[in-house]
C-alpha cells in the first residue's frame, strides 16, 4: 500500500481497534463465566483424586486445599483474579501448574495447525483459481471431484488410511508421535528439522484435506463471479496477460472471503484437532483435553476452554483488521 | 486500402453458440474508419453494436465467436490473430472504454497501481517511469493533481473522475483506435458534455480514431463525424452525420430519431417504435424491420439490398427521401 493511505488507514484503525478490544474482553468475561460454571457443574473431581478408602479428615484436607468448599461464585472471582495474573491454577492430576502443562502442548497444536491451513491455503487457492478459471475443463472437474472428497471422507478413516499406505507400506514417513523437536524461546518446534517434518507430515495433510476442499470451492466460485465482470474486460482490453489479471485483481479481489475461512479454520483446528491427534498420537492440546475431561480435571478443562475462546477472539480481530487492509472502501466506514 | 484507412471490416460475423440456438448478434457487418476518425455506432440493446466493438478488440466471450469475416486493422488481419498477438495490440494500439466506471476500476487497488499494470503489460518499466506516465496521463484527461490522486482508490473519485480514469488508461500508451462502448450513459447529463468535449479534443489532438458506441443518438451526433445504424446485428445505415439525421432513408432511422425529445414539441407526446428489438435467435428472412416498419409490405419479406449512393449506404426496399 503507498505511504500516504497508509497513514490514514492506520490513523483510523486506532478506534476500530480500540473498540474491537473491548468487546473482546467482553467476549471473554462471558466465556470464562459460561466455562467456569459450566464445567462446575459436570461431576466431583473429589471422586476420582482420593482414593476411595481416605479417611474424612483426608478428604476435607483436599477439599479445602483446591478450594472446593467456597461458594461458585467466589470460586469464580478467585479464578478469575488468578487468571488476570496469568495464574491459571494447578491441574488435579497432574500437579503442575495449568499453564505449564498446556504451554508444554500447544506449541505441538500451533504447528501442527498452521501446518494444516497453510496447505489448505497454499495448494487449494491456486487449484481454485484455476477451476474457476477453466470451469469447463477436465483438469478443473478432477479438483472439484477432490473437493467433493475431501468434504464427505470422514477424517479419521483419511488419516488411518494414510497410515497404512505411508508408514505401514511404503514405510516413508513415521505413523505417529512427533519425533524430535528443536528448541527455540525454551519452546520445541517439530517444523524446522527434515526429521521433525517427516513426522508433521502425516497428520498435517489429514487435517488439511477439509481446508484443501473448502478453499478450493471459495477461490473456484470467486473466481467465476470475477472473470465475468468489466474489471477484468477491461484489463484484458488494456493488454495485460491472463496470468497478471489472475495474480493482481482476482486474487485480491476473491480475498475477503478466503482470509475468512482461513483464520476461522485456523482457530477451530487450534482447538479441535482432537481426532487426527489422536490418531497420530500427537501430544497436542487436542489430547490433552480429552484426558482432562476423562479425569474431570476442571482447572484444565477451564483454562483450555479460555485459551480457545482467546484464540477465537484473537484470530477474529486479526481476520477483521485483515478485511480493511484488503479492501479500502471498508476503512472509511470502519473506522469512522 | 488508402494510408488513411486504419481500419477496414468486411463481412463481419460473431456468433454465440447457447443452448438455445445460434444467436446472429453481428451478421454481416462491413465497415471503414479513416486515421483520427470518430464513428458513431448506434443502436438499440441487442442490436449487436457492443459485440461488434468487442469483436474489434478480439474480447468476445464464450460462447462467441467471430465465425467469419475480417476485419484489418492497419494492414493486419485482426480476425485469426493468435491471443498472444492481440493481447500485444491491445491497450497499445487499440484500447477500450467501458460504460460503468465504478465497474471497470478494480475497486481494492490504487489507480495509480491499475495505471501501472497496464503501463507494464507493454514492456518492462520502471515502477517510477510508469507512475510518471500515470501523472502525464491523467493530467491530459483533466484530473487535477494528478500525482497526489495516483494513491487513491476508485472509491474516492466522482463517477466523471472515475471515467476520466479510463479513459487516461486507455490513452497510456498513445493507441490508434479506441472503442468507446457507452461510455457516457452512466454519468450525470452534465458530466456527459463535457467528457464528450474531452474527448472530441484529445482524438483531434492525437489523431486516434474513436468507435463511439451508444444508443443515445443526440450524443452521438454530437460528436461523430460518421454515423453507422445498427439493427438486429446489421447495418441498416451509414453516412456523414449531418446527412443521415437530416435525410434519414432507413425508416428505423427515421424512428430513432422521430423519439428524440428535441424533436419534439413541449406537452406533444414522444413518437416510438412500435414494438421490440426482434430475438436474434428466431429471426424470420427477409428485412428484420419490417414487423415494426410503418412501411413494410410484401417486398419486405425478402433481404433488402445494400444502396451505396455516393459515400451513403442503406439496406431498405422502400426507402425514405427517394419517393419514386
Amino acid at each position: 500500500m503507498p505511504p500516504l493511505s497508509m497513514a490514514r488507514y492506520w490513523g483510523g484503525m486506532l478506534g476500530f481497534i480500540i473498540q474491537r478490544l473491548l468487546q473482546s474482553v467482553g467476549v471473554m468475561l462471558a466465556m470464562s463465566a459460561l466455562v467456569f460454571i459450566g464445567v462446575y457443574a459436570i461431576g466431583n473431581p473429589i471422586d476420582v483424586l482420593i482414593a476411595p478408602d481416605a479417611t474424612q479428615d483426608i478428604r476435607a484436607e483436599v477439599i479445602r486445599r483446591y478450594g472446593l468448599d467456597l461458594p461458585l461464585w467466589q470460586q469464580y472471582f478467585a479464578f478469575l483474579g488468578r487468571l488476570l495474573t496469568g495464574d491459571f491454577g494447578r491441574s488435579l492430576v497432574f500437579d503442575i501448574p495449568v499453564l505449564e502443562l498446556v504451554m508444554q502442548r500447544l506449541p505441538a497444536t500451533l504447528e501442527l495447525a498452521l501446518a494444516a491451513v497453510l496447505i489448505g491455503a497454499f495448494i487449494g487457492i491456486p487449484l481454485g483459481i484455476y477451476a474457476g478459471y477453466r470451469p469447463h475443463a477436465v483438469s478443473s472437474r478432477a479438483i472439484m471431484a477432490v473437493s467433493v472428497l475431501g468434504f464427505s471422507v470422514p477424517t479419521f478413516w483419511v488419516g488411518l488410511l494414510l497410515i497404512l499406505t505411508f508408514a505401514v507400506n511404503l514405510g516413508w514417513l513415521p505413523a505417529g508421535d512427533r519425533g524430535p523437536t528443536v528448541e527455540v524461546f525454551g519452546i520445541g518446534w517439530s517444523f524446522l528439522t527434515l526429521e521433525g517434518l517427516s513426522y508433521l507430515a502425516l497428520p498435517a495433510l489429514n487435517l488439511s484435506l477439509f481446508k484443501l476442499a473448502m478453499m478450493i470451492r471459495l477461490a473456484r466460485a470467486g473466481t467465476r463471479e470475477i472473470m465475468l465482470t468489466d474489471t477484468v474486460k477491461f484489463a484484458r482490453a488494456a493488454g495485460l496477460s491472463e496470468l497478471t489479471i489472475l495474480r493482481r485483481h482476482v486474487l485480491r479481489l476473491i480475498s475477503i472471503p478466503l482470509v475468512t475461512v482461513f483464520g476461522l479454520e485456523f482457530a477451530s483446528t487450534l482447538a479441535f484437532a482432537v481426532v487426527t491427534e489422536t490418531i497420530f498420537s500427537w501430544p497436542g492440546v487436542g489430547k490433552l483435553i480429552i484426558d482432562s475431561i476423562t479425569s474431570l480435571d476442571r482447572p484444565v478443562m477451564v483454562a483450555y476452554l479460555v485459551l480457545v475462546a482467546f484464540f477465537f477472539v484473537v484470530i477474529n480481530l486479526i481476520v477483521d483488521l485483515s478485511y480493511a487492509l484488503l479492501d479500502p472502501r471498508l476503512r472509511r466506514g470502519r473506522a469512522a | 486500402m488508402s494510408d488513411a484507412t486504419l481500419l477496414q471490416v468486411r463481412d463481419l460475423r460473431t456468433h454465440f453458440f447457447t443452448r438455445a440456438g445460434v444467436v446472429r448478434a453481428v451478421e454481416g457487418v462491413s465497415f471503414s474508419l479513416q486515421r483520427g476518425e470518430i464513428l458513431g455506432l448506434v443502436g438499440e440493446s441487442g442490436s449487436g453494436k457492443s459485440v461488434t466493438g468487442f469483436s474489434l478488440i478480439g474480447l468476445v466471450d464464450p460462447p462467441g465467436r467471430i465465425v467469419s469475416g475480417s476485419i484489418r486493422f492497419d494492414g493486419q488481419e485482426l480476425v485469426g490473430l493468435k491471443q498472444p498477438e492481440m493481447r500485444r495490440l491491445r491497450g497499445k494500439r487499440i484500447a477500450m472504454v467501458f460504460q460503468d466506471p465504478a465497474a471497470t476500476l478494480n475497486p481494492v487497488l490504487t489507480i495509480g497501481q491499475q495505471m501501472a499494470l497496464a503501463v507494464r503489460a507493454h514492456g518492462t518499466t520502471s515502477e517510477a517511469a510508469a507512475r510518471d506516465l500515470a501523472v502525464r496521463t491523467l493530467t491530459r484527461v483533466g484530473i487535477p493533481d494528478a500525482a497526489a490522486r495516483l494513491d487513491a482508490y476508485p472509491h474516492e473519485f466522482s463517477g466523471g473522475m472515475r471515467q476520466r480514469v479510463a479513459i487516461a488508461t486507455a490513452l497510456l500508451h498513445g493507441p490508434d483506435l479506441i472503442i468507446a462502448d457507452e461510455p457516457t450513459t452512466a454519468l450525470d447529463v452534465s458530466i456527459q458534455a463535457q467528457i464528450l468535449a474531452e474527448m472530441q479534443k484529445l482524438a483531434k489532438e492525437t489523431g486516434t480514431a474513436l468507435v463511439w458506441i451508444s444508443h443515445d443518438l443526440a450524443t452521438v451526433s454530437s460528436l461523430a463525424d460518421r454515423l453507422l445504424v445498427m439493427y438486429a446485428g446489421r447495418i441498416v445505415e451509414s453516412g456523414r452525420v449531418g446527412q443521415v439525421l437530416r435525410d434519414p432513408r432507413h425508416h428505423y432511422t427515421r424512428g430513432l430519431l422521430d423519439s428524440l425529445p428535441a424533436t419534439a414539441l413541449p406537452g406533444e407526446k414522444l413518437n416510438q417504435i412500435p414494438g421490440t428489438t426482434p430475438s436474434l435467435l428466431s429471426l424470420p428472412p427477409g428485412c428484420p424491420f419490417a414487423p415494426r416498419c410503418p412501411r413494410a409490405d410484401a417486398v419486405c419479406a425478402t433481404d433488402p439490398p445494400d444502396v451505396v449512393v455516393a459515400d451513403r449506404l442503406f439496406r431498405c426496399h422502400h426507402p425514405l427521401g427517394l419517393a419514386a
